[in-house]
């Protein structure tokens, strides 16, 4: 609409990660570098399933309106490229665990706010059409800053040595929730006939709700021995 | 194996920078490529006619469009664009908005026009001319209704009826969830179109035996005319008259290809342009045909010109005459012949003849025989209308719908019969009046006049959209090739010095309809953004309260392990 309203949709946006990378510590660890390194592998690992869905995942070209629901499921599937990714930067970063965690996530997230989100609002809502889908998109990074978070938690969990036996079974659940929760948003949408701002609620919930799981076994794991 | 692929792809990045750099450009490339264009509602709109004639300046001079949308409910309507439905559309409010200098009007008028009940179009007809009769300087413009326009309205209407008469907190609460639309066009100003040509056509069937034979000509013409020039299919005037010419033509052909049928009369089929632009076409074929060549038909012996005009409705029928024809002349012979033929073959008809005298202080001529009585060639119009002033004949209203191909067949035999009855000289050889020469194989074909108007009345056919190329010339041509010979195309193209008529483009336009808010939104909004942000802030630092709470829910479970 103006540039004001773009600088909104941006502060909305960006500053819960400004405020997370400060709260969180990681400034005073110098872990910069390493939050770049991770954004950097991200492009890499977007790159490869973006080859990879090329390659093998022609168009669907069904009639309109119509879902492709193995299709989608199948695409979803490539995500687990992400895990990998995720796993890849944490392997790399010596540290304590939530030191780990946070690196990963706060790279991961910030390079797919600024590779996905940065362009359309600079293009859309400077524009003079007003829409609330930008005010939407900002809310739905910040959503996806805790879910990146979370998935990390889950990652580090899962590659863990020392991973009980008891724990194998949701940790296993929560990954495989992370993965597919695109697609089962997408299903929820397509399903119920969500409108958007339902969606993003939605979508808060089901994010909330996993990294308060997530929390709980990261709590019982790191404080049971 | 992850921990060497991590290793790799470790020394890539820290050793050789280029690599980095070529593997990730087109990932950068890829993932910010380009979006899709914003889609704002877009529709097209018709602009109002914009045209001078004779140095007159007529209708809107703007074409330039970017403001707000307000209905004509809102208080403040300057530098608005004004929206109006055709339902509630009236000349007081028309009048009101301009006087308010308003910066636009859109005027919506619904998909099919034969829906609208009728008192609302016969008013907007007799409106029509009163919105062109002086020049406008704000654009004016008419688009076609659909769902998104009437949403668009609706919205506007509800924020236009709302303003000034509510609390702070309700306008507030107002910005906030409804919209406010912002008009914008996508053209360039107007401006005039130099060397615009416009076409008539010709073409004869003459007579048997002898030079000096004497000559009919009949005429209509062919451009219609309407308060916007894209949405004018002018379907009574005057497609009606050039598919009866059309007719005419085809009959009469068939008759002069046998020679005993063959009349010795030369037969000139006219179809003008400029018709609605006080007779241009015309005006310039006698003018060539009079001044400036030795030999033509029109010089000499014309037993009388035809015109024909508004011939698709209605059960009457008048001839216009600007004098009275005198007893014995072959003008006389066919008004009698109209007579006969009306009174024994359609007695349900009321025929009668108009008389006015040419007008020269006028701005326009009334009916198009008056620019023949002005260079002496005896003339009339024969149409169904009563006055020239009536608003059918300019207006946008007069659609496809208004014509029954019954009647237009029935005029046109009628007219058919009379000039058969004059040229093969019936009454004198006493045949009855009621003898029928147009039937059976020779009869006026309903599918045909109805075939030449449907094709003429899907398209709009104002004189400023028909150039030299258009496909209505050349399928006209074509047409009248069919059945007349020598067919000529005649040019009229305004003086440059001293422009008799100058037509101006931009008369089609996108409206592009931008959703906004007002600026106090943006402030409220980054009003919400830093409460937000504040208590994420709070949130973030205070994680550990959350984190030892879950670690108490779960440390007694864990203390039992």
């Amino acid at each position: 609409m103006t540039l004001f309203h773009f600088g909104n949709c941006l502060a909305l946006a960006y500053f819960p990660y400004f405020i997370t990378y400060k709260c969180s510590g990681l400034s005073e660890y110098n872990a910069f570098w390493r939050c770049v390194q991770a954004g950097a592998t991200y492009l890499f690992v977007q790159l490869c399933k973006m080859l990879f869905l090329a390659t093998f995942f022609p168009t669907w070209e069904g009639g309109a309106g119509v879902y492709d629901f193995v299709g989608e499921f199948m695409k979803a599937t490539v995500d687990l490229a992400d895990l990998l990714g995720l796993h890849l930067v944490m392997s790399r970063n010596a540290g304590k665990g939530e030191y780990k965690i946070m690196v990963a996530a706060m790279g991961w997230a910030t390079a797919e706010l600024i590779m996905s989100r940065c362009i359309p609002l600079w293009v859309g809502a400077r524009g003079i059409e007003f829409d609330w889908k930008y005010i939407q998109m900002s809310f739905d990074s910040n959503i996806s800053l805790v879910h990146y978070i979370a998935m990390a938690a889950v990652v580090w969990m899962f590659t863990r040595y020392d991973l009980p036996k008891s724990f194998r079974l949701p940790v296993t659940v929560l990954l495989g929730l992370c993965v597919y929760k695109a697609f089962i948003m997408e299903l929820f949408v397509h399903v119920f006939v969500l409108g958007s701002w339902t969606a993003l609620l939605v979508k808060a919930v089901l994010t909330g709700s996993i990294s308060l799981c997530s929390l709980f076994l990261y709590i019982m794991l790191v404080h049971s021995n | 194996m992850l921990e060497e692929a991590s290793e790799v792809f470790e020394n890539m990045l820290k050793s050789s920078f280029p690599l980095t750099f070529i593997v990730f450009l087109p990932a950068v490339l890829i993932l910010v490529s380009p979006l899709p264009a914003e889609a704002a509602h877009e529709f097209t709109v018709y602009r109002m006619q914009q045209y001078d004639l004779q140095g007159q300046p007529y209708g809107t001079r703007n074409a330039m469009l970017n403001t707000e949308a307000r209905t004509v409910e809102a208080e403040v309507l300057s530098r608005r664009c004004v929206l109006m439905r055709l339902i509630d559309f009236s000349y007081e409010k028309y009048q009101k908005v301009i006087r308010q200098s308003a910066g636009a009007v859109v005027i919506i008028l619904p998909k099919n026009m034969s829906t609208m009940p009728q008192d609302v179009v016969q008013q907007f007809m007799e409106i029509e001319p009163e919105l062109m009769s002086t020049e406008t300087i704000v654009p004016v413009y008419f688009a076609l209704e659909d769902e998104d326009l009437l949403s668009i309205y609706e919205q506007t209407q509800t924020s236009s009826s709302s303003q000034g008469s509510a609390s702070a907190a309700e306008v507030l609460l107002h910005t906030a969830t409804a919209n406010g639309f912002q008009m914008v066009t996508s053209g360039a100003q107007s401006k005039a179109v130099s060397d615009w040509a416009i076409t008539s056509l010709e073409g004869r069937l003459t007579g048997l035996g002898g030079e000096d034979l004497p000559t009919i000509v009949l005429v209509a013409h062919h451009d219609s005319f309407g308060v916007a020039p894209w949405l004018s299919y002018g379907a009574d005037s005057n497609a009606s008259g050039v598919s009866a010419i059309l007719e005419l033509a085809r009959l009469f052909s068939r008759l002069y290809t046998y020679k005993r049928t063959h009349a010795a009369y030369n037969l000139l089929f006219f179809v003008s342009g400029g018709g609605k632009f006080n007779y241009q076409g015309t005006k310039r074929w006698l003018e060539d045909n009079l001044d400036h060549t030795d030999s033509s038909l029109l010089q000499d012996n014309v037993a009388f010109v035809l015109c024909l005009d508004t011939l698709g409705a209605g059960d009457t029928l008048h001839l216009h005459v600007s004098k009275p024809p005198k007893e014995g002349s072959p003008q006389h012979m066919l008004l009698r012949e109209l007579e006969t033929v009306v009174s024994s073959q359609y007695p349900d008809i009321k025929f009668s003849m108009v008389h006015k005298k040419i007008n020269l202080a006028d701005d326009t001529l009334a009916w198009e025989h008056e620019r023949f009585g002005i260079r002496r060639l005896p003339a009339f119009t024969l149409s169904h209308l009563e006055s020239h002033r009536s608003a059918h004949r300019n207006s946008i209203m007069d659609v496809r719908s208004n014509v029954d191909v019954k009647k237009l067949a029935r005029n046109t035999k009628i007219v058919a019969e009379a000039l058969a009855r004059v040229i093969y000289n019936l009454t004198e050889k006493s045949a009855p009046g009621d003898l029928q020469i147009f039937t059976e194989q020779m009869q006026v074909q309903e599918q045909q006049l109805s075939a030449v108007i449907d094709w003429l009345t899907s398209q709009p056919r104002a004189a400023q959209l028909i150039d030299k190329d258009s496909s209505v010339i050349s399928t006209l041509e074509y047409i009248m090739g069919r059945y007349l010979k020598d067919i000529k195309r005649h040019y009229v193209k305004a003086d440059k010095r001293d422009p008799e008529f100058v037509f101006y483009d931009q008369l089609k336009q996108t409206l592009n309809a931008y959703r906004v808010k007002p600026a106090i939104f943006d402030l409220l909004l980054a009003v919400c953004i830093a409460a937000y942000l504040g208590a994420m802030y709070m949130a973030v630092q205070n994680f550990g309260v959350l984190y030892n709470l879950v670690r108490r829910v779960i440390q007694p479970k864990s203390k039992q392990h």
